[in-house]
């Protein structure tokens, strides 16, 4: 047998065969690794988590078309530049989108706004909309609660909307309203800029003329969409429908992206650099600004929660090997008589405060993983995937809290004078 | 006659309390020299001053011609382990490891680990077959002699025993006796601790420490006391000018120590 040998030797019987004493230090080390490695888990789990949670509140980016393309022709944003522009926002990271072509059409004479849409994409990324019935299709509309309300229909009812080209003439002013729309969906300032922009003499906000003509294409009422806010005031029917009514084939006036781009005034920026696109994008920013605030606020609680148990961990294990220590003062002295040196001392203990620290970190990250994996399902409804290269840093930060923890009493039983404890007096 | 370990007026004091008190003692290789005196008597200060455990407050050590006094902690310990090999009456095992490991760690401080020849010397003290128990599983006497083998596994040219009896029923005493006795015959300077008169009667040569002065100085053997005069060498003295010192040239006699060995180990707690 080496030297070296002897040394594991030696080691592996102080650890297996003081089973009690090694399991105190061990049990010390496994429950700082195993709450520091959940935390971290729950740290890494959670943004992703919240951001997918905050991302079915609606859309944090919309793209609507410059104002030199509307001035020009109300031509929209065409298909192949809402594909461009989303293979741009995919690039930064996942996304979801939904496109909108906003018309004044009129109900009952009364003016109101149309909105053709792709109904799966809008389910998709508006997981609040409440919706009575079911979400529109071919010869069915989606109508907002307000508007439901006003004219008294229900699910099934049968509407009548009418689409005149001189309510949608002047369509100067569309996208200058998007570009005030930093803080709200799309929606909602296309609505209030499409009721004041008919072009033609109002009473009361509603046009005046042909105020009798109620005339129109028949739908059924699919279902009613309530969310309290501004969507609450819009007819969605698909895209198809909207291009049968109007009779006129176009681009889209928004796109809605829920985008889980990391930076994304990068992304804003670099599509807003694109002139060529003629499309300009804005953030959402009541979206995206409390989405940050709050996955940050998470963040610092779960750090500051993780130094404290490191420093809880750092005294638990210091106590425990001090403890140790202390029990093996006459070996130390015994071994010091026998010639050894202090720093053959302190090695011998560092590496096995070190092994201590592997053993309960290797476990500690397995119960941590367990407690993390428990957590997300519970709270979150999904598991969560091993983060190798958190684990292989759990074990060994373990690892050298031990090492850390046990410097004070080490270096003291180094200088233990081998006479006076092997006096015992 | 070559002499292993020289004391030159060494002192031990702690405040107003001389340990050991001025004592000057010659001992040659192969010597068995017995220290007797009572509790507090400063045996076992001199015995770790001899040992490079402590070392003295006055005077000088020397240990095969080198001293004590020279070398720094780090020469101590090398000192300790290619010259001496302690054997105490606690034992002082390392509870956690076997025989044969206990006394493979002597080795491994030392210079390379042989568990062959760790095995030997315990087969040398009647162990091998115990070689793979731990302390606990072996009895007072057999935990000595694993202490013993432990001791010589590296050959040390002394062997210094605090009370390796104390802690024995006579059985076990008078195997690790016949050991001591082996290895006399095979020439290994020992030095022994004790206030147990057969242990000391056993030795060539005795001293007796009376409150850290010594007071009497007595051969068991006459054939190795007139080598020894014979080779230069002069009885133990001290400079201590207490009533009863031997301070002279002339060793002065002693009866053999009263007190009996058998007390259980709790009453030299020096």
């Amino acid at each position: 047998m080496t030297n070296t040998g002897m040394f594991f030797r030696m080691l592996f019987s102080a650890v297996f065969r003081r089973r009690s004493r090694a399991m105190m230090a061990v049990v010390a080390s496994l429950v700082g690794a195993a709450t520091l490695f959940c935390l971290a888990m729950i740290c890494i789990a959670v943004p992703q988590q919240m951001n997918e949670e905050m991302r079915a509140y609606g859309a944090n980016l919309i793209v609507t078309p410059t104002s030199s393309t509307a001035s020009a022709d109300k031509a929209g944003i065409d298909e192949a530049m809402v594909e461009h522009t989303t293979e741009m926002v995919a690039a930064k990271g996942s996304e979801k989108h939904a496109t909108y072509r906003y018309e004044n059409v009129r109900v009952n004479a009364a003016p109101y706004v149309m909105a053709g849409v792709d109904a799966k994409q809008v389910k998709n990324l508006n997981h609040h909309w409440v919706v009575d019935g079911s979400w529109p299709s071919d010869g069915k509309v989606l109508i907002g609660r307000d508007i439901a309300d006003a004219i008294g229909l229900k699910v099934g009812s049968r509407i009548t909307i009418g689409y005149r080209a001189s309510d949608n003439a002047s369509s100067s002013s569309s996208t200058s309203a998007e570009d005030a729309n930093t803080d709200s969906t799309g929606a909602s300032s296309s609505q209030s800029q499409s009721q004041q922009s008919s072009g033609q003499p109002t009473q009361d906000g509603r046009v005046s003329s042909d105020i009798m003509d109620t005339s129109g294409t028949e739908f059924r009422v699919a279902g009613i969409v309530d969310t309290g806010g501004s969507e609450d005031s819009i007819i969605y029917a698909t895209a198809s429908d909207v291009n049968k009514l109007t009779g006129v084939t176009r681009g889209v006036d928004v796109i809605e992206y829920s985008a889980g781009a990391s930076d994304l005034d990068a992304l804003v920026q670099s599509i807003n650099d694109m002139t060529s696109m003629h499309v300009k994008a804005q953030q959402v920013t009541k979206i995206t600004a409390s989405d940050t605030r709050i996955i940050t606020m998470l963040q610092t609680l779960f750090w500051i929660v993780s130094l404290v148990v490191l420093v809880l961990t750092l005294v638990g294990v210091g106590t425990t090997i001090s403890s140790i220590v202390s029990q093996r003062r006459n070996e130390i002295g015994l071994r010091k008589a026998l010639g050894a040196s202090s720093s053959a001392i302190g090695i011998e203990f560092y590496v096995e405060s070190a092994m201590y620290g592997l053993i309960g970190g290797l476990l500690g990250t397995a119960i941590g993983y367990g407690l993390a994996q428990w957590l997300c399902v519970a709270v979150f409804e999904r598991s969560i995937g091993f983060n190798w290269w958190l684990g292989v840093a759990s074990v060994l930060l373990a690892a050298l809290v031990a090492v850390v923890a046990s410097i004070p009493p080490v270096h003291r039983a180094t200088r233990i004078d081998p006479a006076v404890v092997l006096r015992e007096e | 006659m070559d002499m292993l370990l020289e004391l030159d007026h060494i002192s031990k004091i702690y405040g107003d309390l001389h340990a050991v008190d001025d004592l000057s003692l010659t001992v040659p290789a192969g010597q068995w020299l017995a220290i007797v005196g009572s509790s507090g008597s400063g045996k076992t200060t001199l015995m770790n001053m001899i040992g490079c455990m402590d070392t003295p407050s006055k005077g000088s050590v020397k240990l095969e011609g080198r001293k004590l006094e020279d070398l720094n902690a780090s020469q101590l310990a090398d000192v300790r382990k290619n010259l001496i090999g302690l054997v105490f009456q606690k034992f002082y095992l390392v509870p956690h490891l076997t025989a044969v490991e206990n006394v493979m760690v002597a080795q491994y401080y030392h210079s390379v680990v042989d568990e062959k020849q760790a095995l030997e010397a315990l087969d040398r003290v009647g162990l091998k077959d115990r070689a793979h128990h731990l302390p606990s599983q072996l009895s007072g006497g057999e935990q000595q002699r694993v202490c013993i083998a432990r001791a010589l596994i590296n050959d040390p040219k002394l062997i210094l025993a605090d009370e390796p009896t104390g802690n024995l029923d006579e059985k076990n005493e008078k195997i690790v006796l016949d050991l001591f006795r082996q290895l006399h015959e095979q020439g290994t300077t020992i030095i022994v601790v004790t206030h147990d008169a057969l242990v000391a009667s056993c030795a060539e040569r005795e001293i007796m420490l009376n409150h850290g002065v010594l007071v009497g100085e007595k051969w068991n053997d006459e054939a190795a006391r007139k080598a020894y005069e014979a080779a230069g060498g002069r009885p133990a003295s001290t400079g201590a000018q207490v009533e009863g010192a031997q301070t002279g040239e002339t060793a002065i006699g002693f009866s053999d120590p009263t007190k009996a060995a058998k007390t259980g180990g709790t009453e030299d707690a020096e």
